[in-house]
């Protein structure tokens, strides 16, 4: 075994990376794949400057520290409780700041990493670029549909990187599955459905007598978030427009308040649907109160069905009738022994329990992988190709998600908002 | 070592599986399969298919002319089973309505009902479908096979790879490992109707077919006929019939015909009329 089991993480990944490869064209469904399986260009680590500590920008920080390319070259947090915690993870000498201008202005590192609250995203996006850095961003983009295509449009105008956190893009399972979808394994797609269903109150815990509960709510709070659609849904949504190749048409959907009636005003419970081209569907659920289901999503054809959470793909085959299975040993051997059958009519109607078939699940650390592919795009100043694409239509398909629930009407994707992939010289 | 060849793919809204032993026409199974999908094809009601026409067109009775040969065959079955069975085989469909009377002319391929009317052949269309793939299995030369439409329609060709007749078990369904009834076919079909789980999902209720009064207690009929489609509409009337109507059957047909009541996990026979061995 490796010393250091993320080498372990690496190797399997491009182990199955160079599987899925090897099924279709890998660098035509997932080009950002390719990128990261290829050795880092030169030994010098990019510097990193990390805006937001929190429970998510800490565990960010971790990644980082076991990539090959990347370094923490400094922190920023306006909560300082959250700043102590990170500080705790790196070397002391470790540059940190209460406010993210600040810290760009101090100069010193090549890119900013952001986990902060969505609705501040994008105006630090906006300041990162106008002080010449490159920027990865968690997910989702922006808490509106106009920043987010705003921030596409100012990483352009200052030529600099813009990735964002999408992690199921670095999964190999994820790779290994849509390859193998793509070979025709499971037939016409049709419908994808996802849930992330989980039973927890999505509270953080305030300081007694202080008014930061939205500040360190903000998951909860309609100004900074659009709750489980931008939270979760992003992941779902994008895995979906991947696996249908499309864009959503439009999107319908219900959402309510329904459990957690505990003042706050994003839904915890939403159900909603998303048309693509040719009638077929995305059939998301997303609730904060059962998580028996937990987070899936069920990609169904006509010849099977995949669930990548799960690492299984299942053939629309029946299970063997065991009677039969037992006429078959007997001949062989030469054998004649009472056939047990001849009972109550089969029906498929039942959920299959049969396991299926192994994608190839492991324990990929797929956030440390596309921490290394975004090192590599700020080295050669070249954005991993499609990746941007595929964060910035799941953005836009939450937020109009949202917007259907609010306004109680479909909502129709605009035209306007498929990415345009950028013109490239010559 | 016996060639073994198997084909396994859902239709008639279940599993089938066909088995067949010693060298075979590598077209064979395809054909076989293609027979039942054409089957599932002409007598679905669960997607646009002839049968669907037919119902549509005969909703508010009337006459329709059928233009597919594979449900004017099923029409045809129809028609001589209803009569064998005194009507207790009955696949048209009532809601409720009092039961409509109809004509078939096999020759010109015309239908007339005095009332809305339409079909479900769920009642023998797995029975009809494997018919129709063992010929077209014998026609490719097969000898031995063992063919299944959702374990509850079985047909074999031939006998087993031994030589002997095919032996087969039907389960006992509340006796885990224990057979209800044992029997050797050759070139011979078997059809089990059961009221057992009647509740489980997907089960349709089982219904006489004069009145449509329901079968309510446990029990099960098996038939062995020399076709697949007999032997389902026998269990089917079998279920439903009462003692004098399972003599009579019995008394009409060779078949092989078992029904039983159950008492707790205790089986009781109610009729078993025409038990022979399949040398006999």
């Amino acid at each position: 075994m490796p010393d250091n089991p993320f080498d372990l993480s690496r190797r399997l990944f491009l182990d199955r990376v160079a599987q899925a490869a090897a099924l279709g064209s890998m660098a035509q469904l997932a080009p950002w794949a390719a990128a990261s399986a290829a050795e880092p260009a030169g030994r010098e680590r990019v510097r990193l400057g990390i805006i937001g500590t929190g429970d998510r920008g800490r565990a960010l920080i971790q990644n980082i520290l076991k990539t090959r390319n990347c370094a923490v070259a400094a922190i920023c947090d306006d909560y300082a409780p959250h700043l102590d915690k990170a500080r705790a993870l790196l070397p002391a000498a470790t540059p940190s700041f209460a406010d993210h201008r600040a810290m760009l202005d101090a100069g010193g590192i090549d890119a900013v990493v952001i986990a902060t609250p969505l609705h501040v995203h994008a105006a630090q996006t906006f300041d990162a670029l106008s002080a010449g850095l490159h920027v990865w961003c968690e997910k989702a983009m922006a808490r509106t549909i106009a920043d987010c295509t705003a921030m596409v449009e100012r990483s352009r105008a200052a030529n600099r990187v813009l990735q964002i956190g999408h992690q199921r893009l670095f999964n190999p399972t994820y790779l290994n599955a849509l390859a193998r979808a793509r070979a025709g394994e499971i037939g016409t797609i049709t419908q994808v459905r996802a849930s992330w269903h989980r039973n927890r109150d999505w509270r953080r815990a305030v300081p007694p007598g202080s008014d930061l509960e939205r500040k360190l709510n903000w998951r909860l709070y309609r100004e900074s978030s659009a709750g489980l659609m931008t939270e979760l849904a992003t992941h779902q949504i994008q895995v979906a427009n991947w696996f249908f190749g499309a864009l959503p048409t439009r999107v319908m959907g219900s959402g309510s308040i329904c459990f957690w009636k505990d003042g706050r005003e994003v839904y915890d419970h939403v159900a909603l649907i998303y048309d693509y081209p040719g009638g077929r569907k995305l059939v998301y659920t997303s609730l904060l109160n059962n998580a028996r289901y937990g987070c899936e999503e069920q990609i169904m054809g006509h010849k099977g069905s995949i669930e990548p959470e799960l690492g299984r793909i299942y053939a629309e085959e029946p299970p063997r009738v065991p009677g039969l299975q037992q006429l078959r040993r007997d001949v062989a051997k030469g054998r004649r022994r009472t056939i047990p059958i001849g009972g109550a009519t089969w029906f498929p109607e039942l959920p299959v329990t049969t396991p299926g078939e192994s994608l190839g699940w492991g324990e990929y650390d797929e956030s440390m992988l596309q921490f290394e592919a975004f090192a590599e795009a700020v080295k050669t100043n070249t954005p991993a190709p499609g990746l941007l694409r595929e964060a910035y239509h799941a953005s836009v398909a939450s937020l109009l998600g949202e917007q259907a629930m609010d306004q109680g009407q479909p909502a129709a994707w605009p035209a306007a908002l498929a990415f345009a992939e950028p013109q490239t010289a010559g | 070592m016996i060639e073994a060849h198997v084909e396994r793919f859902m239709a008639m809204g279940t599993r089938v599986e066909l088995h067949v032993f010693g060298a075979c026409d590598p077209q064979a199974l395809l054909l076989g399969r293609r027979a039942i999908e054409q089957v599932d094809d002409a007598l679905t009601i669960h997607r646009p298919s002839p049968t669907v026409s037919l119902n549509e067109a005969l909703a508010a009775g009337g006459a329709a002319t059928i233009d597919d040969p594979t449900l004017l065959a099923a029409l045809i079955e129809t028609r001589a089973m209803m009569t064998l069975t005194e009507g207790l085989f009955d696949p048209t469909v009532r809601q409720g309505a009092p039961r409509r009377a109809w004509e078939l002319d096999g020759a010109r391929g015309r239908i007339a009902a005095d009332g809305p009317l339409a079909f479900d052949f769920g009642g023998m269309g797995k029975g009809f479908a494997l018919d129709c793939a063992a010929a077209a299995l014998r026609e490719t030369g097969v000898q031995s096979g063992l063919l299944s439409a959702g374990e509850s329609s079985i047909l074999t060709i031939g006998r087993h790879p031994t030589g002997e007749p095919w032996p087969i078990g039907v389960p006992h369904p509340f006796a885990p490992g224990e057979f209800l009834a044992e029997f050797d076919l050759a070139d011979e079909a078997l059809s089990v109707s059961s009221t057992v789980d009647a509740s489980a999902p997907g089960r349709q209720p089982t219904l006489r077919g004069d009145d449509g009064s329901p079968v309510s207690a446990p029990c099960t009929a098996i038939a062995i006929s020399a076709r697949g489609s007999l032997a389902e509409a026998l269990s089917t009337a079998l279920m439903v019939a009462s003692p004098g109507e399972r003599a009579r059957f019995a008394d009409r047909d060779p078949s092989r015909l078992l029904c039983f009541r159950f008492d707790g996990c205790d089986a009781i026979s109610l009729v078993q009329p025409g038990v022979r061995t399949c040398d006999a």
